[in-house]
Parts: structure tokens; C-alpha cells; sequence
């Protein structure tokens, strides 16, 4: 860290220390950078998970939901989402919503870098899978993914470093009854260790991975990156939050102005300053950056930021079986896997697919009053409603690519502000035509998975509003300044010291869990800041 | 007011309703007599303080009804409210150990994961019959 008439610099500013931010510091630091990440959350608290607790599943529903709206920290940022299908999920936090998510890690597969070529619709990606698929298996090692290789839902390469976890009693019956079907499955890979892995514990299957893993199995960049970042000399800053990015006359970025918790209002400077904030945070602060010099917000001149936010439109399906399965015990993120209706087939009325993944159903409470497909029962007739479904049913998640569309988009929300009084966004997103037609056929076929797999009752939720945990697209990537808003590697094509490394630059979608795509991409745009650092234009 | 100094008429105001959403039945217990309005919602708003709010709105909202029509009430009038209370007093019934052990719940404890050399699926083949099927992906470069 150096200092210029008082003032911190830094040679790389990352803002977020979540699942990008943390493997770019890694890295950088690792190389030798100076680095500084300002990150508005805190340290977690594993000792403060919920997980063991009786009342976790009351917890779950409020200081360890998904949405900053209903947690209302004041580390979170509200997001206006009264005008969308979708709401918003995501955490404050080192380790970012990494802390909350299911730790299901899919890839992308060959055909999500090519949808234009190929179906006609989205866009491609500037590089291919064969590119990304080495950053994948590094970062596959570096969070320790537990998986079976072969799969051929995607081209060979190297196998996941830990075995799979179990499928379960109810991954076994609908795991038999594709084999019957003759459909795709495959035991799901999930970042969640199956065996003792660089210092860390295996799972001990509380069944409670989306409020923050008590154990340390579940990856998330709290345990697996920033340790050793802090080791190699980065500097972690938490309960900073950053309000924008400052430019000079010549258009780069010198810093960014941040708040700390106290407080007290801070300027930092940098030579490259990395944006890790997610598709709706580092959209909101490039929106806030905004300046004479870039009035419509920084990196904008495409018009393209916050714009073609994509979030995944969910649904599922709850399949009920006369005998127990237990779901509730194990990792939350998918059991199995199916990419049976992944890949676009004309004769279907929609382009492109959905991946499905079976997941857990909860526990008593969540029985009771069930978050995702599902009824309650009150009065005469609750415990037997409450005993057909709890441990006796297993649901296909169905994510469905969701095709960019400028209408779907991050702004400012006009007089919204967080607690430190920095303008906050809204979100605006409607499920497609195309989405539509996708999740209802997909529900079809998987009701016919689960009826076949001995299911006498199905449900089905035929979109969930609570479920925006994928948030991507509103800063593309793609080489024409003109259709884009960063290069091929995350840099503004405006303001060539500015990189973002988050799900913002995603073109399109895929029907994939994207942490894995995110983290593989950050750590591309890292490698390709550290070689080409002679070349790297700065403020200085 | 916190809710460790909830007033008894409130406590007298949910026990019957607590009853009338989890009753009797299957040979489970009511929620009323495993403390709903007691130990276990001293327990529920130590761990979700924001239900306290709502409780005592649907209370001034319906007291003096019976259970039926409170309940209905607050459907029509405050669904917040009622929300509140289903989180309540189901919240509170299926963290008690009793419960927990007449439904046979045993999540959320620590059990190491067990990761078995070979199973069953791989047993039994239907791996082998997935890869035989072939790519299921499309080749893009």
C-alpha cells in the first residue's frame, strides 16, 4: 500500500470480495500485485450458521434468506424488484453469495458459446468452451468439486478432484427411472467436498448448504481463496462500500470514493480497478459512476449497462413417494443431473433447453409451509399432510436459459438509497415468450421423470419468484464497442483500466448454475491483466 | 416491547389458535400443549424478533374471536399477520425435540458423508448405459 499527499494507492482495487473478486485476489496477489478489495459485507461467522440450530428453518426464512430486501442488513443494498417476475438474491459478505448458494457447479456447455451460430438466437460468446474448459479445471481444483468424470453431457477433460457425493434414496429411484426412459442423468458435481481436501473437513450432510455451511466443506471464497490472498500480502477491507469510480480528463479510472461503517467517506487510488459485484452491483456502481465525461454511467457508451440482465426463470417439481427417501440429509445443491433437454430441438416450439437438477425438499417446517411446489394443510389433516411430504419427496429444479432481452435491466431506482445513502437499483424483468414455452415443456417432461420413478403425486411451481440467485449479463462481453460493454477479457472497452470480473459480462445465459463459469472467467481476466501488465494503461 | 415481556393475553390469545392450526391427531401432539404460546414462542421470537410485530397486530386485530373466525379474519384483513402466526407456531412445534422425534426428522445433524467405492448405480450398470446412449451435447468448437 502507498500513499500520495495522504491519500491510499493501490496498484489493483478489486470491489467484492465474493466468488470473482476472490480468485482475482488470489492471483494477483500470488503475483506479486499490490491489492486492495473493499468489500461491504463482513467476515462470516461460521460459528453463527444455522444450520444446527432447531429453529434454522425459521432463521432460513429471514436473517439467512437470499434476499437483501428481507434480511435488511445494513451491510445489504435494497433492490426495488415491485416490477419484475424475479426477485433478486444474492449476500453481503467475504465469500459474497458463494456464503448462501447451493454450491451446484455445472459448466456451461459447447453450444452456450454459440447460440447465434447455431439456433439463431442470443449471441455468441468471443471465446469458446475449448478456451475456457483449462480455467475450468484449475478452478475445479482450487475450490475442490466433488463429481464423476465422463459425463457426456460435455467433451472430455480432466475429472473432478474429489469423488461424488451420494445420490441419495431418491436420486437412485429417478436416477433408475432415466435408465427405463433412456434419458440423460449423471451423479451432479457440487463444490462441496466428499473427502478431507487442502485443510479442509468433508460434509457432515446437515442438509443446510443456502445458510452458510458450519462445516467449511461447502466452497466458498471465505475458505478456499482468501486466506491465502491475505497470506500473500492482499489487503482485505470489509464493511467498505464503495459509492463510485473516479476517472481523470483522459477517461481512467484513478480509484474509487467508499464509505466505511462508521461512516467516514474514503478515496482510494488505483491503477486497475477490478469490479466484482455481481450482474446488479457492479451494474448499479458503473450506473453511479456516472460523470460528465460519462454521463449515461461509466463504460456506457454502448447504452448496454445494466441492460439484458438475465436471472435463470426457475421452476420445479415435486415428485411424492410412498416411501421415505430423506432428502433433507446431505448437500443441498443437486443429487443428480439431467441435460436430457438441454440442447435446442425445433420440433419443441422454443429454442434452446433447461438443465434439471433433483434437490433435497427441506425439513418439517419447510413441509408445512413449502417454499418451492407444494400446498399447506391447517387444522384436521396437517400431520398427514405434513408426513407426505417431508422425507418423502424430491423435486427437479428446472433452470431454463433465458434468452437477453434489453428490456430485462438493471437502473437506478429513483429516491431508493442504501444505509449509507448511495442511490440503489431496480430491477425490471419479465419471463419471455421463449422462457415460457421452455419451462412448460420441461415441467411436462420431468413431472414424466419423477411419475416414473414411482411418484403417486406430482406438484409443480411454475415459476419461482425467489429465485433470482443468477444474476448475469448487464455489462456483456464481446469485441464490438458498439454491441458491447467490456472485451474479451472484462475490460471496459471505454475505460481500459477498469475490468469486470463477475456474471455481468455473461453474453448470454446457458441453463447452468453459473458460479463455476463465473469463477473460471475471473480467473482467465486475471491471467490476461498479470501478462499483459507492461502494456496496461493507467492513470498514473 | 420484547418478547420476553409478552403479556399473558396475548399468550392466552394464540394457545387456542396455535390448537386449531396443529390439532390433535395421528397420534401427534397439539401445538398448544408443547408450548406454542410458551417456551417454544419464546424460542421462535428469540430467533426471529420480527414476528413479534405482526403477532400482536393479528391479537389486537382478532381478540375476543373464536379460533375459526380469527383465523379467518386474519386472512382477509392482515396477511402479513398471518403468515406471522403460521411461522410461529409451526416454527416453534416442529423445533421441539418431541415433534422432531415423532416424525422421525433426523436432519440437520452432523454425520460425515460416507462416499461409497462403488454404487449402486455403478452397480447396476445404468452409468454405463447413460455413456452408451452417447453425447448428449452439441460440438461447437
Amino acid at each position: 500500500m502507498g500513499s500520495v499527499d495522504g491519500m491510499e494507492n493501490t496498484e489493483v482495487l478489486i470491489v467484492g470480495a465474493g466468488a470473482s473478486g476472490g480468485v482475482a485476489a488470489g492471483r494477483l496477489a500470488e503475483a506479486g500485485f499490490r491489492v486492495v478489495c473493499l468489500e461491504q459485507g463482513h467476515w462470516p461467522d461460521q460459528s453463527s450458521y444455522p444450520a444446527p440450530r432447531p429453529t434454522y428453518e425459521l432463521e432460513a426464512r429471514r436473517r439467512w434468506s437470499g434476499s437483501p430486501n428481507v434480511r435488511g442488513l445494513a451491510e445489504d443494498y435494497p433492490v426495488e424488484d415491485s416490477d419484475s417476475d424475479v426477485a433478486a438474491l444474492m449476500f453481503a459478505g467475504v465469500g459474497g453469495s458463494m456464503i448462501l448458494y447451493a454450491a451446484d457447479w455445472p459448466r456451461l456447455l459447447p453450444s452456450d458459446f454459440r447460440t447465434r451460430t447455431l439456433d439463431g438466437v442470443g449471441d455468441d460468446w468471443p471465446l469458446s468452451y475449448a478456451e475456457l474448459a483449462p480455467f475450468y479445471e484449475r478452478t475445479d481444483r482450487a475450490f475442490g468439486v466433488a463429481g464423476l468424470g465422463g459425463n457426456p453431457a460435455l467433451p472430455d477433460g480432466a475429472d473432478p478432484p474429489l469423488p461424488p457425493l451420494p445420490i441419495g434414496a431418491g436420486g437412485l429411484k429417478v436416477a433408475r427411472a432415466h435408465d427405463r426412459l433412456g434419458w440423460h442423468w449423471w451423479p451432479a458435481p457440487n463444490a462441496v467436498l466428499s473427502a478431507p481436501y487442502r485443510g479442509r473437513h468433508a460434509c457432515v450432510q446437515y442438509g443446510a448448504c443456502m445458510q452458510g455451511c458450519p462445516e467449511g466443506a461447502k466452497a466458498s471464497t471465505d475458505v478456499t481463496h482468501w486466506p491465502e490472498a491475505i497470506a500473500a500480502g492482499a489487503t482485505l477491507r470489509t464493511g467498505a462500500r464503495v459509492s463510485r469510480i473516479l476517472t481523470n480528463r483522459a477517461g481512467l479510472a484513478t480509484g474509487a470514493e467508499y464509505v466505511d461503517q462508521d461512516g467516514n467517506w474514503h478515496t482510494i487510488g488505483a491503477d486497475v480497478v477490478l469490479l466484482a459485484a455481481n450482474a446488479i452491483g457492479t451494474a448499479r456502481l458503473l450506473l453511479n459512476s456516472a460523470s460528465p465525461r460519462f454521463p449515461g454511467g461509466l463504460g456506457n457508451s454502448s447504452g448496454l449497462v445494466g441492460k439484458r440482465l438475465m436471472v435463470h426463470p426457475f421452476a420445479n417439481v415435486l415428485g411424492f413417494f410412498e416411501d421415505r427417501v430423506d432428502s433433507y440429509v446431505g448437500h443441498v445443491g443437486a443429487k443428480i443431473v439431467s441435460y436430457e433437454f438441454y440442447e435446442t430441438d425445433t420440433s419443441r416450439g422454443f429454442s434452446r433447453g433447461a438443465k434439471w437438477s433433483l434437490a433435497p425438499t427441506g425439513g418439517p417446517l419447510t413441509s408445512a409451509l413449502p417454499t418451492r411446489a407444494g400446498s399447506s394443510t391447517w387444522g384436521p389433516g396437517h400431520h398427514a399432510h405434513v408426513r407426505a411430504h417431508l422425507g418423502r419427496t424430491v423435486s427437479w429444479a428446472i433452470f431454463g436459459e433465458d434468452l437477453p432481452d434489453e428490456r430485462n435491466r438493471v437502473e437506478l431506482a429513483p429516491g431508493l438509497t442504501d444505509s449509507s445513502g448511495i442511490p440503489a437499483p431496480r430491477i425490471r424483468y419479465r419471463v419471455g415468450e421463449n422462457s415460457r414455452a421452455l419451462l412448460d415443456f420441461n415441467i411436462a417432461r420431468a413431472t414424466e421423470s419423477l411419475v416414473e420413478a414411482g411418484a403417486y403425486r406430482t406438484d409443480y411451481e411454475s415459476l419461482m419468484r425467489y429465485s433470482g440467485w443468477h444474476l448475469l449479463g448487464t455489462a456483456r462481453m464481446g469485441t464490438d464497442p458498439t454491441t458491447s460493454v467490456t472485451d474479451p477479457h472484462g475490460r471496459l472497452h471505454d475505460v481500459p483500466n477498469v475490468c469486470v470480473l463477475d456474471g455481468s459480462v455473461f453474453p448470454t445465459s446457458g441453463a447452468v448454475n453459473p458460479t463455476s463459469t463465473i469463477v473460471a472467467l475471473a480467473l482467465r481476466a486475471t491471467e490476461h491483466l498479470i501478462a499483459n501488465r507492461r502494456n496496461q494503461r493507467t492513470a498514473a | 416491547m420484547s418478547h420476553e415481556q409478552l403479556p399473558d393475553e396475548l399468550r392466552g390469545w394464540l394457545r387456542p389458535l396455535a390448537d386449531a392450526l396443529i390439532p390433535a391427531e395421528d397420534g401427534m401432539p397439539a401445538a398448544g400443549r408443547l408450548g406454542a404460546a410458551d417456551a417454544q414462542l419464546d424460542l421462535v421470537l428469540a430467533a426471529r424478533p420480527d414476528l413479534l410485530r405482526p403477532l400482536c397486530r393479528g391479537h389486537a386485530l382478532t381478540r375476543g374471536m373464536s379460533p375459526a373466525d380469527a383465523l379467518a379474519a386474519l386472512t382477509e384483513l392482515d396477511p402479513v399477520a398471518h403468515g406471522a402466526l403460521l411461522e410461529a407456531v409451526a416454527g416453534g412445534y416442529y423445533a421441539h425435540p418431541e415433534v422432531r422425534e415423532l416424525i422421525g426428522y433426523t436432519g440437520q445433524r452432523a454425520v460425515p458423508v460416507r462416499v461409497a467405492d462403488f454404487p449402486e448405480y455403478l452397480a447396476e450398470g445404468l452409468l454405463e448405459r447413460v455413456v452408451a446412449r452417447g453425447p448428449v451435447y452439441r460440438p461447437a468448437g
